[in-house]
C-alpha cells in the first residue's frame, strides 16, 4: 500500500486577480480620492458623541465622581469595567503586527494595519479612564515619579502605579510600531498623491523615504526589533490590568488565574472588535480580496481559542472556590450565579461560554453575517465580565453588613458612549487619510513577492499577469 | 448702627469686655435700627460679625462669649489659650431630666458635648440627644426673632405688652408648657399661679411619664418615679419597656451603664443578670435580650395579668389576681419567668413601657412590690415638680374650655400641641377661641404660626438654668455663649409675662439657689458650676405598700382585659427625632434607626407574616424602593412605606412620629410622613383594629444597611454563658469554623510567631522607643447598639450630613458604623450589634495600594490618611475588607457648611482641629488623632521628651467617650497594664476576619447571652 501524498498548495491569502499595481490602485485609492459624502455624515455623527464625552467630562470635573453611579462599598464601577474593555480592545493589534509577524503569519498583513489603528485608539479611550475617574483630577500627576518638593515618591507597591507604567509604555510602543510601518506607505502617497498639501503632507510623514536598498533594510531590521519589543508587552499590559484586581484582596478578584485569562479574554475581545470593523469596512471600501474570508475564518479560529480559554477560567474559579474551602471566595462565586447581579452573570455566560462554541463549525466561521452578529456579542459578553469582577465583587465581599448594590447613572452611560465618538472620530480620520492595509506588506505575501514565482516548473506563471519585483522600487524612485 | 461700635475698643479683662456698654445695648434692642438692613443678604451673613465688632473682637465672627462669670472645669487653666479648648460643666435637659454634660469650649464656642464623669445620671457618657444638641444650637433655622401677629418685633415690645396684658391678673390663662424639671422655672411657675388668680398649668408632652405616675398612684396611692436599678438586678422583665432607648427613656443614659455593668463579664466565672423583653416592635432593649417574647402590645396586658396571677400563688399583696386565668395563662413563659422572679425576690425588676396604661404601671408596680424589689432594685422617688395632676387629662380638658371660650389667654412654653396634640382634640381650632396665644419655641412652628407672640427660646447652651436629673441630682445649666439668635429661656419668658420686663437668666437662676444656698452662698455657687452638680439624688425615696384600693381596682381591670383581635397600631416616639422636636437636625435624621438602619424617614414595621399577608414586599439589596400603606385609624388614614421588621409581633404595626413637618427648616421639611393624625385620645399610643392596606405606590428608603444576615460568616461571635463556660475558647476561629485558621500551619512552619495576632504576650517586634502603640478593642457583650459611638464620632470629626438621596445610594460617611445582624427564623430572630470603626491594621491592605502613599503607617501604629495627598483613586477602600472607608463623593463638607444665608452658623459646630475634607478624597477613622496627638504632646512636655507615652486613660477616641455602656477600649498596647491590653487578653477577644492576616489593631470581645434554658 502506498498512500498517495499530492501537494496542496496554501490557498492564497490575496483573492482575485491583483497584480501590484491594483494592490497599490485599490489602497491608496481611498486617501487620495475626495471625501465621500457618507463619511462625513459618519464623522459628524463620531464628533457629536465626542463633544458628549468631553461635556460628561467637564461636567464630571466640575460637580464631582458623585455623578456616577459608586457607592460606599463599589468604589470602582463603569470607569474601571470601560478601562479595562477598551484596554482589551486594544490588545489584538500589537498581538496581530508583532505576535504573528515573528511567527510569520503572512495573513496578518491584511489585518495588521487596521487592527493597529484600532489599537491605538481603543488605548486612548481606555487611557480617559483612570485619569477622570479620580476624584482629584487636578493633582493626578502625583502618579508620576516627578521629582517635588514634596520630597515624596509614589508607591511603587501599587498595581496601578504599575499600571500607569504599562498602558502609557504599551501606546507608545504601538503608536511607534504602528507609524514605523506607515512609513513605505506613505512614501506611496507621497508619490500618487495630486494635489500639494497631500504631497507635502505625506512627504513629511514619510520621512524621506525612497525605497532604497538601505531604507529597507533599516525598516525591516527596525520593524522586527519593534515586534520583539511589543510582544512581551503584549502579555504584559493585561497581566498588570489583572493585578489591578489579583493584587488585592476582595474575593472575586484576589486569584492567581487572572493574568493568563485577562490576556486571553483581551485577545478575545480584541479580535471580535477587529472583526467587527472589518466586515463593515470591507464591504465599503471593496476590499474583500484582501480582508477575505479566509482572513475572516483564521481569525475567528482564535476567537474560539481565546474564548474557549475564557471560559475554562470561568470553571475554574468555580473549581477554586470549591475546593479552596475559602468561604468568602464560595461565597462571591454563589452570588455570580444567583445574586444581584446574576443576571450580568448569565449574559456573560451566553455571550462568551455559548457563542463562542458556534466556531467549531466550519460553516458558521465563513459566513460573514453570522461571524459579525457573533463579534458584537462578544464584545458585549467581554463587557459583562469586566462588569462582573469590578461591581460584583466589590459589592459583595467579606461584610453583608456593608454589601449595597451598585446602578449606573445617566452620566456612566453617556460617558461610555462618548468614548465610542473619540474611538470613531480617530478611526474615521484613519479611515480616510492613511492606507487602511499596508500595501507594502501585503504585496509581500502575494505570489508575485515569492523568488521562485517565476520558476518555469510552476504551473503558475503567466507572463501577462507578472510585473517585476522591482516595480515597487520604480514607483518610488 | 453707630459707627462707634464697630471701631475696634480694646479690652484688659473678660469682666470689661462682658460689660461692653454698647454690647449690652445692643442685645437689648435686639434689631432695633435699621431693622429692614437684616433683611439684605449681604448684612444677614454679616450678622454675627457685626455682633463681634460689638464685643470689639473684629474679626473672631465665632466669639460670642458669656456674659456671666463661668467656671471652667477642673485641670482646665484659668484663662484661653488660643487653640486649646476650655472645658465647662453644665446639664442638659431632656423634658424634665436633666443630664450632666461637659461642653468643650473653643475660644468661647461650644464645640461637643460630652457626659460628666461626676454625674450619677451620665457617668461621663451621653445619649444621641446630647451629642446632638450643639448641632441643635447652631441650627441656622431656629427661629431668630420674636414676631407679633407673623411680623417681626422684638423682645422689649413684647415685655412692654406683657406689662400691659397681665396686669389683669384676673383673666382665665392656661399655661401649657414642656416638662420642665427646673426649681426657678418652678419657683416662677409658683408665682405665676398665685398672681394670676384664674391660671391653670397643665405640662403636656406627647411622650411623658404620667401613666408612670398615674400607675404608682392606683398602686401606692402617689405619685411617684420609679426607678430601676438595674444593675443590683439578677432578672429583669421588661415588657415593651425600651430603657435603654433615650427616645422611650429619658434616663436611659444611666439606665444603660447599669444595665451593661452587670453583664461585664471578665471570665467565664463572672455572673451576668439576665434580661427577659416581651414586646411587639423589635427594639433596641428587646435586641439586647437573652431570652425575647413577641407579643402584640394590646395583648400585654394579658400576658401581664396572667403572670400576677401565677406570682400570687406564691406571695403575698396581688390578691386581686389569685384565680384568674386568661388564655396567656398556659403560656410556656408564664410559669418559667415566675419562677425566676420568686428565686430572685428582691433581686429582680420588672418595668413596663413609659406608654402603656397607669394599669399596666400599677400591675408591674405592685409586683415589683410583692417580689420584694421595691426599695432595693427598684427605688420609687417623690418628685416636687410631677405632683399636680393627671396632665393628659388636664389638657383634654383645657381643649374643651378654649372651645367654650373660657380661656383668655394661653401661654404655651416651648412645646408644640399643635402637631402634637392628638389629632381628635382640633387643638389648632380650639386655639383661636383664646384671645391672645403666646408661644415660647425654638422653631417658628406649627403651634407658633396660630399664636399672637411667637418668641424665639435660648437654646440650654446659650442660657443660664438649672433641674434635676432623673433621680433628683441637681445641676445649674451654665451658658456657653450669649444668645445666636437673642433667644430667651424658659426663665426669662416666665419672669417677662409676670414683670412686664426682660431680667437676666443669671440672676433668675441665682435668685432660686440663694434660697438653697443659705450660707456661703459664692462658693458652694462655684462649686456647683464647676463640678456641673450640686449634691446627687436629692429626691426623696418613699417606701411604698400597695394601697388598699389597688387590689379592688385591679379587679375591675382585669375584668376588663380582653384580647387584642384584629390588627393594631402602636405609635412610639422615633428613635432619632423624638416626638418631632429633633427633626431639623441633620445628625440624628442621618443616624441610622438603630434597629432598621434606616434613615431620614419614619415606616410602618411590621412582621414578615403581616407583610405578606398585606402583600408586602421586603426591601433589601438593590430595592430601595418599598410599598406603601395606608393605615386608617377611626377614619383616619395616613400612608406610609411599608417596613418588614424581622421579630415584629404579626398583626401589629408600629409607626413612629415626628416626621413629615413643613416650614421648620430645610432639614425637617418634607422628611417622612407625618403620623400624628392616627393618634387620638383614646389611642394615644395603642389602637386595635386598624385597618391597613396597600396603596400601590412606591417610595424610596435611604437604609444603610441592605443585607441582614452574616451568611454563615463568624463576623459577630457569640455563645451563650452555658457555652462560654464549657468552652471559654469559643471566639477563636477554630472553635468559630470548626477548621484550623487559613495559613496558621504554614506560617508556623516557617518559624514566624502567631502570624494573625498582633501584641500577644510572645510578640517580638520591635516598635520605636518611646511612642505608644495604639489599640481598641469593642466589647459585644457591653455594646446595645444604640449608636451614640456614630454621632459622637460625626460630631467630633466634622463628618458632613449627606442627606436622604446620597445615603439612599450608599454613600453614607460615618467614620464608625453600627452593623445590625439577625440570626434565626425571620420571624422571631436574634439581633446583634456590632459597631465597626477602621481597624487600623498592623499590614493594612489600603495602605499597599495607594498608588500615591497617601495613605500610611505612623510610628505610633495608627493607620493615617493624608487627605492633602490623597488623588481619590478609591483603591484603599476597595481594597478593604472591612469597608470602612468613606469617599467625599461630592464636595459634600461645602454643601454642608455653605448652604443657606448664614453658613457661618452651621461652621461654628465644627471641630477646629479636624480638617474639614474636600471632594475627592477618602476618609475614614482616625482614631481620633487629634486627641492622641494633643495627649502625646502634652505627656512630652511632662517627661522633658523623654517618652510621648500618655498615661492610661489620657486619650478618650470620642466614641469611647460617649459610650453609654463603656463598650469601646482605647489605649496603648505597649503597657502591659493598660486597661485595652487587658480586655484583649480575655478570652473573649478576637479579630475581625483574622483569617487574612491584617492584624488589625482593633478586636472584638465576644458576645455572650444568658437565656433561660428552660426557654430554649
Amino acid at each position: 500500500m502506498s498512500t498517495d501524498y499530492q501537494y496542496v498548495p496554501e490557498p492564497k491569502l490575496v483573492k482575485g486577480d491583483h497584480s501590484f499595481g491594483s494592490i497599490t490602485d485599490m489602497i491608496a485609492k481611498t486617501p487620495l480620492s475626495p471625501t465621500p459624502k457618507l463619511w462625513y455624515l459618519a464623522f459628524g455623527l463620531a464628533n457629536v458623541l465626542l463633544i458628549t464625552l468631553l461635556g460628561a467630562i467637564s461636567y464630571l470635573i466640575w460637580d464631582g465622581i458623585g455623578i456616577w453611579g459608586l457607592n460606599n462599598p463599589a468604589g470602582w464601577g463603569w470607569a474601571i469595567i470601560n478601562f479595562v474593555w477598551w484596554v482589551g480592545i486594544g490588545h489584538a493589534g500589537t498581538l496581530i503586527s508583532a505576535i504573528l509577524f515573528l511567527f510569520r503569519q503572512g495573513w496578518r498583513t491584511s489585518i495588521n494595519r487596521f487592527a493597529e489603528a484600532m489599537t491605538i485608539f481603543a488605548v486612548m479611550c481606555a487611557g480617559i479612564f483612570p485619569a477622570i475617574h479620580v476624584g482629584r483630577i487636578w493633582v493626578i500627576y502625583w502618579v508620576f515619579p516627578v521629582p517635588n518638593s514634596m520630597g515624596i515618591w509614589p508607591n511603587f507597591s501599587s498595581p496601578l502605579l504599575w499600571d500607569v507604567f504599562a498602558v502609557s509604555t504599551y501606546f507608545t510602543v504601538s503608536l511607534l510600531f504602528w507609524y514605523v510601518g506607515l512609513i513605505p506607505d506613505f512614501a506611496t502617497l507621497r508619490d500618487k498623491a495630486k494635489s500639494k498639501v497631500a504631497k507635502i503632507s505625506y512627504g513629511i510623514a514619510s520621512l524621506g523615504w525612497t525605497g532604497s536598498f538601505r531604507n529597507w533594510w533599516n525598516y525591516e531590521k527596525a520593524y522586527m526589533i519593534l515586534a520583539g519589543l511589543a510582544t512581551p508587552l503584549v502579555l504584559s499590559v493585561h497581566t498588570i490590568v489583572s493585578f489591578d484586581f489579583a493584587v488585592s484582596m476582595i474575593p472575586g478578584w484576589h486569584s492567581t488565574i487572572f493574568p493568563p485569562y485577562f490576556v486571553a479574554g483581551a485577545i478575545y475581545s480584541g479580535f471580535a472588535m477587529v472583526l467587527t470593523l472589518m466586515l463593515i469596512a470591507r464591504k465599503i471600501y471593496g476590499l474583500e480580496d484582501i480582508m477575505n474570508i479566509d482572513i475572516m475564518e483564521k481569525m475567528n479560529l482564535v476567537m474560539m481559542v481565546t474564548g474557549n480559554l475564557v471560559a475554562f477560567a470561568y470553571l475554574m474559579e468555580g473549581f477554586i472556590a470549591w475546593y479552596s474551602g475559602y468561604i468568602y471566595e464560595q461565597g462571591i462565586f454563589w452570588l455570580y450565579v444567583v445574586g444581584p447581579y446574576a443576571w450580568g452573570f448569565w449574559i456573560l455566560m451566553f455571550c462568551n461560554v455559548i457563542t463562542p462554541q458556534f466556531l467549531w463549525f466550519k460553516k458558521i466561521r465563513r459566513n460573514v453575517a453570522l461571524t459579525f452578529v457573533i463579534s458584537i456579542i462578544v464584545n458585549i459578553g467581554m463587557w459583562f465580565e469586566r462588569f462582573m469582577i469590578a461591581v460584583a465583587s466589590l459589592s459583595t465581599d467579606f461584610m453583608p453588613s456593608a454589601w449595597d448594590y451598585y446602578s449606573p447613572t445617566f452620566w456612566d452611560i453617556i460617558t461610555y458612549i462618548g468614548t465610542f465618538g473619540l474611538f470613531f472620530t480617530f478611526f474615521l480620520l484613519f479611515l480616510r487619510f492613511l492606507p487602511m492595509v499596508a500595501i507594502a506588506e501585503v504585496k509581500g505575501v502575494m505570489p508575485q513577492a515569492d523568488p521562485h514565482n517565476y520558476d518555469e516548473d510552476t504551473q503558475e506563471f503567466d507572463a501577462t499577469k507578472t510585473e517585476p519585483v522591482v516595480v515597487q522600487q520604480e514607483q518610488t524612485v | 448702627m453707630s459707627e462707634e461700635v464697630k471701631s475696634p475698643n480694646y479690652w484688659k479683662s473678660l469682666g470689661e469686655l462682658a460689660r461692653n456698654d454698647e454690647y449690652e445695648k445692643y442685645v437689648e434692642r435686639e434689631f432695633p435700627e435699621n431693622a429692614t438692613e437684616m433683611n439684605d443678604k449681604v448684612s444677614r451673613r454679616s450678622f454675627l460679625r457685626v455682633m463681634g465688632a460689638s464685643i470689639a473682637l473684629a474679626g473672631f465672627a465665632a466669639c460670642r462669649r458669656p456674659v456671666q462669670k463661668i467656671m471652667p472645669y477642673s485641670k482646665m487653666p484659668e484663662d484661653v489659650v488660643p487653640g486649646n479648648p476650655l472645658y465647662y460643666a453644665s446639664a442638659m435637659p431632656f423634658q424634665d431630666a436633666l443630664n450632666g454634660i461637659v461642653v468643650e469650649n473653643h475660644e468661647g464656642r461650644p464645640g461637643k458635648i460630652e457626659g460628666n464623669e461626676m454625674h450619677p445620671a451620665s457617668n461621663g457618657n451621653t445619649s444621641i440627644f446630647g451629642q446632638a444638641e450643639i448641632l441643635q444650637m447652631f441650627d441656622p433655622d431656629r427661629s431668630r426673632y420674636v414676631r407679633k401677629e407673623g411680623e417681626r418685633s422684638s423682645v422689649s415690645a413684647f415685655a412692654k405688652f406683657c406689662a400691659d396684658h397681665f396686669s389683669n391678673t384676673d383673666q382665665n390663662i392656661a399655661f401649657v408648657s414642656e416638662a420642665n424639671s427646673s426649681p426657678t422655672y418652678n419657683r416662677l411657675k409658683d408665682q405665676a399661679m398665685s398672681k394670676f388668680s384664674n391660671a391653670q398649668w397643665i405640662t403636656y408632652e406627647p411622650f411623658g411619664e404620667d401613666n408612670a405616675l398615674e400607675g404608682t398612684n392606683i398602686a401606692f396611692g402617689e405619685r411617684l418615679r420609679t426607678f430601676n436599678k438595674f444593675d443590683e438586678a439578677d432578672v429583669i422583665v421588661s415588657f415593651d419597656d425600651d430603657f435603654l432607648n433615650p427616645a422611650a427613656d429619658k434616663n436611659s443614659v444611666e439606665n444603660t451603664h447599669r444595665f451593661t455593668q452587670a453583664r461585664d463579664l471578665e471570665s467565664p466565672e463572672d455572673d451576668m443578670n439576665r434580661l427577659y423583653v416581651v414586646e411587639s416592635t423589635f427594639s433596641l432593649t428587646g435586641s439586647n435580650a437573652d431570652n425575647r417574647l413577641r407579643i402584640k402590645s394590646g395583648d400585654l396586658e394579658l400576658f401581664i395579668y396572667a403572670l400576677a396571677a401565677e406570682l400570687s400563688k406564691s406571695v403575698s399583696g396581688l390578691s386581686a389576681f389569685s384565680g384568674y386565668s386568661n388564655e396567656f395563662s398556659d403560656h410556656e413563659w408564664i410559669p418559667v419567668l415566675a419562677e425566676d422572679l420568686l428565686a430572685n425576690r428582691g433581686n429582680s425588676i420588672l418595668s413596663v413601657g413609659r406608654d402603656h396604661s397607669p394599669e399596666l404601671h400599677a400591675t408591674v408596680a405592685a409586683m415589683n412590690e410583692a417580689l420584694g424589689n421595691a426599695g432595693e432594685t427598684v427605688e420609687y422617688y417623690e418628685v416636687p415638680h410631677i405632683k399636680d395632676q393627671y396632665n393628659q387629662e388636664a389638657f383634654a380638658n383645657l381643649v374643651d374650655e378654649l372651645n367654650n371660650g373660657n380661656i383668655d389667654t394661653v401661654v404655651l412654653v416651648g412645646t408644640n400641641p399643635a402637631f402634637t396634640a392628638p389629632s381628635d382634640l382640633n387643638f389648632s381650632d380650639a386655639l383661636s377661641n383664646a384671645s391672645q396665644v403666646i408661644h415660647l419655641s425654638d422653631y417658628y412652628d406649627e403651634t407658633s404660626k396660630l399664636a399672637n407672640w411667637h418668641i424665639n427660646r435660648a437654646h440650654f447652651l446659650e442660657a443660664w438654668g438649672d433641674g434635676y436629673s432623673y433621680t433628683g441630682t441637681r445641676s445649674i445649666i451654665q451658658p456657653q455663649i450669649e444668645p445666636l439668635y437673642s433667644g430667651v429661656s424658659e426663665i426669662e419668658f416666665l419672669s417677662t409675662i409676670l414683670n412686664g420686663e426682660k431680667p437676666k437668666g443669671h440672676n433668675l437662676v441665682q435668685e432660686t439657689w440663694k434660697d438653697y444656698y443659705k450660707t456661703n452662698f459664692k462658693n458652694r455657687w462655684e462649686k456647683a458650676l464647676h463640678d456641673g452638680l450640686d449634691k446627687e439624688r436629692t429626691f426623696s425615696t418613699a417606701s411604698v405598700r400597695i394601697s388598699n384600693d389597688f387590689n379592688s381596682q385591679a379587679s375591675t381591670f382585669i375584668s376588663n382585659a380582653e384580647a387584642a383581635d384584629g390588627m393594631e397600631l402602636v405609635i412610639r416616639a422615633n428613635s432619632t427625632v423624638f416626638d418631632g422636636r429633633y427633626a431639623n437636625n441633620g445628625w440624628l435624621q442621618e443616624l441610622p434607626n438603630p434597629m432598621t438602619k434606616i434613615t431620614w424617614d419614619n415606616v410602618a414595621l411590621m412582621s414578615k407574616k403581616t407583610a405578606d399577608k398585606l402583600g408586602v414586599k421586603q426591601a433589601g439589596l438593590g430595592k430601595a424602593e418599598v410599598e406603601m400603606v395606608a393605615i386608617t385609624v377611626d377614619g383616619t388614614t395616613v400612608e406610609l412605606p411599608a417596613w418588614v421588621q424581622p421579630g415584629h409581633a404579626d398583626d401589629s404595626i408600629t409607626v413612629t412620629v415626628g416626621y413629615g413637618r413643613e416650614g421648620i427648616g430645610r432639614v425637617a421639611n418634607k422628611a417622612g410622613h407625618d403620623t400624628y393624625p392616627l393618634r387620638t385620645t383614646s389611642n394615644m399610643h395603642f389602637a386595635g383594629d386598624i385597618s391597613v392596606e396597600k396603596t400601590g405606590d412606591m417610595y424610596e428608603i435611604a437604609c444603610t444597611q441592605d443585607h441582614n444576615t452574616m451568611e454563615g460568616r463568624s463576623l459577630l461571635r457569640y455563645a451563650t454563658l452555658q457555652e462560654y463556660r464549657d468552652n471559654p475558647d469559643f471566639s477563636s476561629y477554630q472553635s468559630s469554623y470548626d477548621a484550623e485558621m487559613p495559613g496558621l500551619s504554614y506560617a508556623e512552619e516557617q518559624g514566624e510567631d502567631d502570624p494573625l495576632a498582633i501584641f500577644n504576650p510572645i510578640d517580638e517586634q520591635e516598635y520605636p522607643e518611646g511612642q505608644p502603640q495604639w489599640g481598641m478593642s469593642i466589647d459585644l457583650n457591653t455594646c446595645t447598639g444604640c449608636g451614640v459611638c456614630t454621632i459622637a464620632c460625626t460630631a467630633e470629626n466634622n463628618i458632613p450630613v449627606v442627606g436622604k438621596r446620597e445615603v439612599s445610594r450608599g454613600r453614607e460617611m460615618h467614620w464608625i458604623r453600627n452593623d445590625r445582624y439577625f440570626d434565626g427564623d425571620v420571624n422571631d430572630p436574634e439581633a446583634l450589634h456590632q459597631p465597626v470603626p477602621c481597624m487600623h491594621c498592623e499590614l493594612a491592605p489600603c495602605e499597599q495600594v495607594c498608588p500615591v502613599a497617601a495613605t500610611t503607617h505612623s510610628e505610633d501604629g495608627m493607620n493615617q490618611m493624608t487627605y492633602n495627598r490623597c488623588i481619590g483613586t478609591r483603591y484603599c477602600a476597595n481594597n478593604c475588607p472591612y469597608k470602612v472607608r468613606r469617599f467625599n463623593f461630592f464636595n459634600y463638607s461645602e454643601e454642608f457648611l455653605t448652604s443657606g444665608d448664614d453658613p457661618e452658623i452651621v461652621q461654628m459646630a465644627m471641630n477646629p482641629e479636624v480638617t474639614v475634607r474636600f471632594r475627592g478624597v477618602m476618609e475614614k477613622c482616625t482614631y481620633c488623632v487629634q486627641r492622641v496627638n494633643r495627649a502625646k504632646i502634652e505627656r512630652d512636655i511632662e517627661t522633658n521628651g523623654k517618652t510621648q507615652k500618655p498615661k492610661d486613660g489620657a486619650v478618650e477616641t470620642a466614641c469611647q467617650q460617649a459610650c453609654p455602656a463603656d463598650a469601646i477600649y482605647f489605649g496603648d498596647l505597649t503597657d502591659p497594664d493598660s486597661k485595652v491590653v487587658q480586655t484583649k487578653k480575655n478570652n473573649r477577644n478576637y479579630l475581625l476576619l483574622e483569617e487574612l492576616n491584617t492584624r488589625p489593631r482593633t478586636s472584638y470581645l465576644a458576645k455572650v447571652r444568658n437565656p433561660n434554658p428552660k426557654l430554649a
